[in-house]
């Protein structure tokens, strides 16, 4: 009896964690020539804001044409995503949308896509070539819009003279956003090293409790630092902290106030933004991407040819220009942070 | 077995930890001056008191040759809680409640799975860590939660100059030490450990023995947490990912074994701890190379693993039994 219930409380653990981590499938459309469009939009994770704001992005754009949506969250696994892929592929779906976990390992779902003749569309992060031919994917331009959003950060930091000691959070190493963005950052400084000398290069495998230790370390070998640009707005926290615990934070134009910029445009940003402690932040126009990604789709289908890659420019907030543009920053659109 | 040369590298191998932790110490004190200064000495402590609660709950786990694959998640559950529960007016006081609660209730659940249901605790922690990890995801809605600066005044309060994380992280080592090498617990954890069944025929209670094991561990990770939140203020989705790894890693650096009934809450814990966080800082005042990071931390938890390896194989080779044929 005691085995039977231990192989139960087995079985039901292991169902409790595949339930916990799997797609939720709404019932597929019945076939027939007028019945509405459906897509399969697959995300490798929901565990930044920005992923959130894109799901949301995406759902609302697809409701305003009318197309049904067949949502699945791979939770960090490329295997389980596939799996995913090869569902809707069975379930006939008229295209897919996906959040690769990085560039290589979306290759066999786009082949089993493009097997099947379902256009498929990547949003936000690209994939690498496959055979040839470069799949479709909208992004940011993760190195323009970080050289842009460091370069006004610069221009500004220059206007009081002196050097400045500079310290640049990156991500994860492995995700090419993240090396479009440190690629960005040593760009922007590149010709400019007289003027910002960086000093500290920390990585955060995009861990926010990493970040933070790492933003301690560094000031505590150089307490001069007052330049910082953060990969991501995700990491602010950290920073804010570490800024905190070494008495180093101030709003702009406080003595002592260090240059801060980021990049995402999450509602973290906005809030200091508003509040005077953040300079800047390349945002990503979440809302364009989405838009742009579900017209990618619907062009495949009508057999349009695509370029490989739909840029989002982005735009870069700071507290000069922040009634204007906050409309369309994602982070001011969302719930709040408290 | 009993050459000196033999007797020379056991020896060594058992101080394994200290002698890891002298060579990077020594290493990183050499390129950089900074490193050695009293301030950032203190630095690696603070950062690393939460890592070390954590790592003597799971030394406790360790010892009984299990694993808890979930003080992460456990972790991010409390944090998610506190964070709920903070624009409601809880301060950091009912945080540490709530955390400790919740660490206590899931080691419970881990504790009766394994202990009584004899579930593999691999398996039952990862279950755990899974379900724990989509709990907090959806009590947090995947928004950032940001707490009041009562929490950040915590983690950066001092006594005598001592930064009260590193206090409690002490007075943790002190316990812990105390329960496992001055109680009869402690010593039916190491026998159950090393033979779980000649423990049950000695008299022992394995089951309550494996229960307050990870019960300790859920509430060693609920404490370190609320330290963690403390430092940071604020939670993410993200909060207490991969600390499981960084925990068995600073178990296993402080000597802890993984195949159970051997290791140390101190100096273990304490060494493997900081040994990990030394390493992290001494990178980031060397401005080293952002892709260094991940190839010097694993090669040191590497390291510390052979020796557990090496160690393990020449302790047993010396215990078996020496027949000499006559001629």
């Amino acid at each position: 009896m005691k085995t039977y219930l231990r192989y139960a409380f087995a079985a039901l653990l292991a169902g409790l964690a595949l339930v916990g981590c799997g797609q939720s499938q709404p019932p597929a459309a019945p076939p027939g020539a007028d019945r509405p469009l459906t897509f399969g939009v697959s995300f490798e994770t929901l565990q930044t804001e920005y992923w959130i704001a894109g799901m949301d992005a995406i759902k609302a754009e697809l409701s305003r044409r009318n197309i049904k949506l067949l949502a699945a969250i791979a939770d960090g696994d490329a295997n389980r995503q596939y799996e995913q892929v090869r569902n809707f592929i069975t379930r006939k779906v008229d295209g897919i949308i996906l959040v690769p976990k990085d560039a290589k390992t979306c290759l066999p779902m786009i082949k089993a896509a493009h097997t099947a003749g379902i256009p498929i569309v990547l949003f936000n992060r690209p994939c690498d070539p496959i055979d040839g031919f470069t799949p479709v994917a909208v992004v940011a331009d993760n190195v323009a819009l970080t050289r842009e959003t460091v370069a006004s950060l610069v221009e500004r930091a220059q206007v009081g003279g002196g050097r400045h000691r500079a310290m640049v959070i990156l991500g994860d190493l492995g995700d090419v956003n993240a090396v479009g963005r440190r690629d960005g950052f040593e760009a922007a400084l590149k010709g400019r090293e007289a003027v910002v000398e960086v000093v500290a290069r920390v990585p955060s495998e995009w861990n926010q409790e990493k970040a933070q230790a790492g933003v301690v370390n560094a000031l505590q070998a150089h307490p001069d630092i007052d330049f910082i640009f953060t990969s991501s707005d995700f990491l602010l926290p950290s920073i804010v902290s570490a800024l905190k615990a070494a008495g180093k934070y101030h709003r702009t134009g406080e003595t002592g106030h260090v240059w801060l910029a980021g990049f995402d445009g999450d509602a973290t940003a906005y809030r200091l933004l508003t509040e005077g402690y953040l300079d800047a932040t390349g945002v990503q126009d979440v809302y364009f991407e989405a838009r742009q990604t579900v017209e990618a789709v619907l062009d495949l289908r009508a057999g349009k040819s695509l370029p490989g890659t739909i840029l989002d420019p982005g735009f870069v907030i700071s507290q000069a220009n922040l009634q204007e543009r906050a409309p369309r920053m994602w982070g001011a659109q969302v719930k709040k942070a408290p | 077995m009993n050459r000196p040369g033999a007797r020379l590298l056991r020896g060594a191998l058992n101080q394994a930890s200290l002698i890891l932790f002298a060579l990077v110490f020594a290493g990183f004190g050499s390129l950089s001056a900074k490193f050695l200064s009293p301030a950032n000495l203190l630095n690696i402590l603070l950062q690393s008191a939460p890592t070390v609660i954590v790592a003597v709950g799971m030394t406790f786990v360790l010892l009984t040759g299990g694993v808890d694959l979930s003080v992460g998640a456990v972790m991010f559950v409390g944090a998610a809680l506190a964070g709920k529960a903070a624009p409601g007016g809880a301060g950091p006081a009912a945080a540490v409640g709530l955390m400790l609660a919740a660490g206590a209730l899931l080691g419970l659940g881990n504790g009766f799975l394994v202990a009584r249901l004899k579930v593999i605790p691999f398996v039952v922690t990862l279950a755990v860590m899974s379900i724990g990890r989509g709990f907090g995801l959806w009590l947090t809605e995947t928004r950032a939660l940001n707490l009041s600066n009562e929490f950040l005044q915590v983690g950066a309060a001092r006594v005598l100059g001592v930064p009260v994380p590193v206090l409690l992280a002490g007075a943790v080592l002190v316990a812990a030490t105390v329960v496992l090498g001055a109680t009869p617990f402690g010593r039916q954890l190491y026998a159950v450990g090393q033979n779980a069944a000649a423990a049950r025929r000695a008299g022992v209670n394995t089951r309550r023995i494996l229960l307050i094991a990870y019960v300790l561990s859920g509430v060693c990770a609920g404490l370190g947490g609320f330290l963690s939140l403390a430092q940071l203020g604020a939670v993410s989705s993200k909060f207490g990912e991969n600390y499981e790894f960084k925990a068995i890693a600073a178990a296993v650096l402080g000597g802890a074994s993984l195949q159970g009934g051997r290791g140390r809450i101190f100096p273990g814990a304490l060494l493997g701890a900081t040994l990990i966080q030394a390493v992290e800082n001494g990178l980031v005042i060397l401005n080293a190379d952002p892709y260094l990071y991940p190839l010097v931390t694993s090669a040191v938890i590497f390291l510390a693993v052979l020796v557990d390896a090496t160690r393990t194989s020449l302790l047993a080779e010396s215990h078996r039994r020496q027949i000499r044929v006559e001629p």
